[in-house]
């Protein structure tokens, strides 16, 4: 596990060529924190929203008095509602996120700068990142914060399961929910998690990391494969005899994933540990951001 | 290292056994120990079902199997043999001897092999070794000379079987001036050679093992003629099975060449110790023998030499002297020109004729003899000489007949009477056919002998069967009486003309060959005693005969004693007078060499029949094959269809030779049987089968162009496995190399030629010589062929007009004469008499046609013949001749019966 300085800084450095992200407000929250996410409405904020007539009830002094003097009615200006939304991240830190077939780096470790990446992308944004579950899990946003975000990361302290399972959100919703795993865990722990991240929050991206080797499953001979806390194991005498029932298998998850994705109305991204993170990076940026 | 019988040669190898152990180990362990792999995706593939289940130990089955095929390899390697004759176990010293005779040439190769044996052995075991050949001079020195059995060897190498018997006893004197313990280890070839002491002695000495070969050796006895006939006797000891036995005279052509003269075959049967082998030939060849000799064994004893006293009779004729003008009508005149060809004539008094111990006395037309010299004579008949006495006027004179003369057969009237003369109502008298006891019986009478004079025989009760030929009124004309050991005959005619024609008649010669041939104690011995005689050519060990290394004279005395190296067998000549000396003497017989008890004895080429190697390797080869497939099935891939495959063309591979073959054989058969073929034989020389495959093929293309024969293309044909029965014509070109046939394929030849196939055999040496390799490689392919008797191509052969009328048939060679089979029927009995319609089954000759005949691609002779003109026209009547054959061969004898076609029209037209 990288330092907390170079998850930083690699995670600056995946960031640096995207502009600041603001979290597309799709759906409005009932967060009241201020923030420079325009509403599309008007209320409380900075930006000039629109003009209109004053009404009976109006205070006096939200006349816009330099308008109303162009005219025979009085005009209101009205701001439009500004809102810092949070995005609630979760990388996986479970054994299995350690694991790293022929690439130079493990599931864990791009799941990190990925999450990293998203947070610095974010907070210059003005948006406010919640790590869950983890030293970094009240949303804010400034420089303190994303220190703590990369230590929160990079704290390999704590025990760890197999399997890694989404963590509960915190009571204030997010909008946006990115949880970076390999969703390999026992279907009775990943999916009844997610169901419960669902109804937290109503957008949300999964980002599965897997390793290329668990995608070809290029293995042959008398193997015992093992789970990466040795609590599972299985022995075969003709490992490639069994690729093509493994890859059904993966295949059978990954519908099931995506089946949950399209259900819930989250969106499902794949990446392999061992490609570039700029694509799924770009592809959040530009979903979280509305861009697409 | 032995396990009782069991011998292994290269024991150490065994230490291999020590692997099995350690291989039971690896086998086990068949499948490789699984692989560790961290994996989170685990997960995935728990509950999944595995499709190919490995077995994790080798079953122990499959294990056995291998750890056999293992220790039978490693075994056979340690080679194993199964030794009946276990080698002296001692490390003491060692005696090796070896006898080294006449006898043991037969199998010398491998006797030298197990001495080697032996010597090595001894040689690793470090055992001072003596090596001694019986029949060779012993080490000088006193002691014996022991040395390492490994210098002995190069001495081994170089011995041959010496042509005369062991020396045991002066071997046993050897060894009884020297001391020392000893094993032995004796070759012996198992007979006793009249010395049979040594085994104890040896005895005395320490263990004795004695090693014979399995076949006990055969002997000729010196050539005698018995009843007129050359006959050799076979010697041999008595066996439990009868045993077939070939004889071949060996004589010299008239051109002096070595030549086969004749051959017998006889049987030695069960427990017999000798068979006398006669043989039928003329006298002319008779006297042209060199030596008979017994196949299938290559030594010096079966080889018996001729002497003169067998191959020419002495016959001294003695007559008055006449006057020089009727030199020619004297009857010494005629018996001179019947007798001259095969006998030495001697032409001296009585007196010294008798000292040069002639086989016959003629005394034609004498009187009276002095009583000294009479007396001379009938000792001399006594002792078994013949004496031919022919009548004329002093016989009919002399009183000599009216008494009873032991030099006359019968007693005669005085004056002899004539018959058929002017004064005379008789005619001359012929001939009675000849009884059957009589010597002359089977002798054709001719019409033409005619008897005008005789001299009478007295009646008396013993004159029928003293009356050797009679005139057809009984009168006796041939009168014979024993006389001791020998015998007188009287003729009662003159040896001239005057009073019979007889002596103008072949019947004469004839007559007087039948007296001569019977003249029992002709083939007395010669008197070697007293004179010295050089060696002239004498036998080596094998029965060959060549110069004397030391053409030292003996004297006749040693020579009438066994032979040995200081008087070899060979031919020795003293003046004139050759005298053959064989191993063995008349009265010589083989006994078997008797060992005391407590000897151990072995025969010799059993040992390798017991070699457990090969078996051993083929078994430990199979039960690999068998682990492949054992591999393949419990690995679950036989039922794989690739590996079926891949076994299914290794069954295949492994028959397909077979079936190729058999598709060629019907190929050629087709082709064959489709069209005219004209086939040679391969001879297994690239560039001769070249020739001969050109050769037919030009031969074809002018067949093609002027006859009606339309002939395919040439085929080789291989005798030994191909069909002859298609080819009418087989063109055989002889090589040097040519072996003679396997008797398979003999069989197949002589069928062929039997059934109607011809074959005509080119030795292609015309050029070279008379009789070149190619005609000896002939001749030896021929021994085993039924080939009928042969003649120069007549006048009148079918082969002289069968299409172009030829009168000599050059190939590239010419002049050198074409044999065919005589063309007069043959005998009663014969095989090709009719079988063939008179066809010849082969030609032979030595011209070379195939060369003549051939042509290259362009159609273009192949060969340059002769020079110029004269070759072109050689080369035009060798292509004559080809179509002749053909011809000859297609139509048969139908040439030669058209002389008879003006004789058939001329009746048609009546």
């Amino acid at each position: 596990m990288a330092a907390p300085l170079h998850l930083r800084r690699d995670a600056e450095h995946l960031a640096d060529p995207l502009p600041a992200l603001l979290v597309a407000a799709k759906q409005l929250a009932a967060n009241v924190s201020l923030g420079i996410h325009g509403c599309r409405q008007s209320g409380m904020g900075e930006s000039f929203w629109q003009y209109r007539q004053a009404l009976p009830g109006d205070a006096m002094s939200a006349i816009d008095w330099r308008r109303s003097a162009r005219s025979d009615t009085v005009f209101i200006r009205e701001r439009e509602w500004e809102a810092a939304h949070t995005v609630a991240i979760w990388a996986d830190n479970a054994l299995s996120m350690d694991f790293r077939g022929s690439g130079e780096t493990t599931k864990g470790a791009r799941a990190n700068l990925l999450a990293l990446a998203l947070s610095v992308l974010l907070d210059k944004g003005g948006e406010r990142v919640a790590f869950p579950a983890t030293i970094a899990a009240d949303p804010r946003h400034g420089e303190r914060h994303l220190q703590r975000i990369a230590q929160a990361l990079s704290d390999v302290s704590a025990e760890r399961p197999e399997y890694g399972t989404a963590p509960d959100l915190p009571p204030l919703k997010p909008a946006t929910t990115v949880l970076f795993s390999d969703f390999l865990g026992p279907d009775d722990q990943v999916f009844p998690a997610l169901e419960r991240a669902a109804k937290a929050c109503h957008c949300g991206y999964l980002v599965r990391i897997l390793d290329p080797q668990e995608e070809s499953f290029p293995f042959d001979g008398r193997v015992v494969f093992e789970s990466m806390g040795g609590g599972v194991s299985f022995e075969t005498h003709r490992a490639r005899a069994l690729q093509e029932a493994y890859r059904a298998r993966l295949a059978e998850r990954t519908e099931r994933l995506r089946d949950f994705a399209q259900r819930t109305g989250w969106h499902m991204l794949d990446h392999r540990s061992g490609e570039s993170a700029q694509p799924v990076l770009l592809a959040l940026f530009s979903g979280i951001g509305g861009r697409e | 290292m032995s396990l009782g019988p069991l011998v292994f040669l290269s024991p150490w190898l065994l230490a291999g056994l020590l692997v099995l152990p350690v291989l039971w180990w690896l086998l086990r362990a068949t499948p490789p120990a699984p692989r560790h792999l961290k994996f989170p995706a685990v997960r995935l593939l728990l509950r999944l079902h595995d499709p190919e289940k490995i077995a994790d130990k080798t079953p122990l089955w499959l294990l056995l199997l291998r750890m056999l095929a293992l220790a039978a390899a490693i075994v056979a390697f340690a080679d194993p043999v199964l030794d009946p004759d276990p080698q002296a176990e001692g490390n003491g010293p060692l005696l090796v001897v070896m006898d080294g005779g006449w006898a043991s040439a037969p199998d010398w190769a491998a006797r030298v092999q197990a001495a080697e044996a032996t010597l090595e052995q001894a040689a690793r075991r470090g055992r001072p070794t003596v090596f001694v050949s019986l029949s060779r001079p012993l080490p000088q020195g006193a002691g014996l000379p022991f040395r390492d059995a490994g210098d002995w060897l190069a001495e081994l190498r170089g011995l041959e079987p010496q042509p005369w018997a062991p020396d045991r006893a002066a071997f046993a004197d050897w060894l009884a001036v020297r001391d020392g313990n000893f094993d032995t280890w004796w070759l012996t070839d198992g007979l006793s050679h009249d010395a049979s002491g040594l085994a104890a002695v040896l005895v005395d000495r320490g263990a004795v093992q004695v090693v014979d070969t399995a076949r006990s050796p055969l002997a000729l006895l010196p050539l005698s003629t018995v009843e007129g006939r050359l006959s050799t006797t076979v010697a041999g000891v008595p066996e439990p099975a009868d045993r077939a036995l070939s004889l071949k005279v060996f004589g010299t052509a008239p051109n002096g060449t070595p030549v086969a003269l004749a051959r017998a075959d006889a049987l030695l049967e069960a427990g017999e110790t000798s068979v006398t082998v006669p043989f039928d030939m003329p006298l002319e060849l008779r006297n042209r023998t060199t030596r008979v000799v017994l196949e299938g064994s290559a030594s010096a004893a079966s080889v018996a030499l001729a002497g003169d006293g067998l191959r020419r009779r002495k016959v001294a004729l003695i007559g008055a002297q006449v006057q020089e003008g009727s030199q020619l009508v004297s009857p010494l005149f005629y018996l001179q020109k019947a007798l001259e060809p095969s006998v030495v004539l001697l032409r001296a008094d009585l007196t010294d004729s008798l000292l040069a111990a002639p086989d016959v006395v003629i005394l034609a037309d004498v009187g009276t003899l002095s009583d000294s010299s009479a007396s001379k004579l009938q000792a001399w008949v006594e002792q078994g000489g013949l004496l031919l006495r022919f009548a004329g006027p002093r016989l009919a004179a002399s009183a000599s007949g009216t008494r009873d003369d032991p030099l006359l057969p019968v007693r005669l009237r005085t004056g002899g009477r004539s018959l058929g003369g002017a004064m005379s109502w008789s005619t001359p008298k012929r001939l009675q056919p000849f009884a059957a006891n009589s010597p002359f019986s089977g002798l054709p009478v001719p019409d033409d002998v005619t008897v005008s004079a005789q001299v009478v025989a007295q009646p008396a009760p013993d004159l029928a069967e003293r009356t050797l030929a009679a005139l057809e009124d009984g009168t006796p004309l041939v009168t014979a009486r024993d006389l001791g050991k020998g015998r007188v005959v009287l003729f009662h005619v003159t040896a001239n003309a005057e009073w019979s024609t007889l002596p103008l008649s072949g019947l004469f010669v004839q007559m007087l060959e039948r007296l001569s041939v019977s003249s029992g104690g002709a083939g007395a011995p010669v008197d070697l005693a007293g004179r010295d005689w050089t060696p002239e050519q004498v036998l080596d060990g094998f029965g060959r005969l060549g110069p004397p290394e030391n053409p030292v004279p003996v004297s006749g005395a040693r020579l009438l004693e066994p032979v040995a190296a200081d008087a070899p067998p060979g031919l020795y000549r003293a003046g004139e007078e050759v005298v053959a000396i064989d191993v063995l003497r008349a009265d010589d017989r083989l006994e078997t060499l008797d060992l005391p008890a407590g000897i151990r004895f072995g025969v010799l080429g059993e040992r390798r029949a017991q070699a457990f190697k090969p078996p051993l390797l083929l078994m430990a080869l199979s039960l690999l094959l068998l682990d492949i497939l054992a591999t393949l099935g419990v690995t679950g891939r036989l039922r794989n269809s690739g590996t079926m495959q891949a076994l299914g063309l290794l069954a295949l591979v492994s028959i397909l030779p077979f079936g190729e073959a058999r598709a060629g054989t019907d190929e050629l058969a087709l082709r064959a049987a489709n069209e005219t073929v004209l086939a040679y034989v391969r001879t297994g020389d690239p560039e001769v089968d070249r020739i001969s495959a050109a050769g037919l093929r030009g031969l074809g293309l002018v067949l093609f162009r002027r006859t009606s024969i339309e002939p395919a293309a040439p085929i080789g044909v291989d005798v030994e496995t191909d069909e002859l029965g298609f080819f009418p014509l087989l063109y055989w070109p002889l090589t040097e190399g040519q072996k003679p046939l396997p008797p398979a394929a003999s069989e197949r030849v002589n069928r062929y030629l039997s059934s109607g196939g011809m074959i005509l055999f080119d030795t292609r040496d015309a050029g070279q010589g008379v009789a070149g390799a190619n005609t000896q490689a002939l001749q030896r392919l021929t021994a085993s062929l039924d080939i009928p008797p042969l003649e120069p191509v007549p006048q009148d052969h079918v082969l002289t007009r069968a299409f172009y009328l030829l009168q000599d048939f050059p190939g590239r060679w010419a002049k050198t004469p074409v044999w065919v089979e005589v063309s007069t029927p043959a005998p009663e009995g014969g095989r090709f008499a009719n079988i063939n319609d008179g066809v010849s089954p082969v030609i032979i000759g030595g011209n070379d046609w195939a060369a003549a005949w051939a042509v290259d691609a362009d159609n273009r002779p192949m060969f340059p013949i002769g020079r110029g003109l004269a070759g072109n026209r050689q080369r035009e009547m060798a292509r004559r001749f080809g179509v002749n054959l053909v011809m000859y061969v297609m139509t048969g004898n139908y040439k030669s019966d058209q002389v008879h076609v003006p004789a058939l029209l001329e009746r048609l037209g009546e």
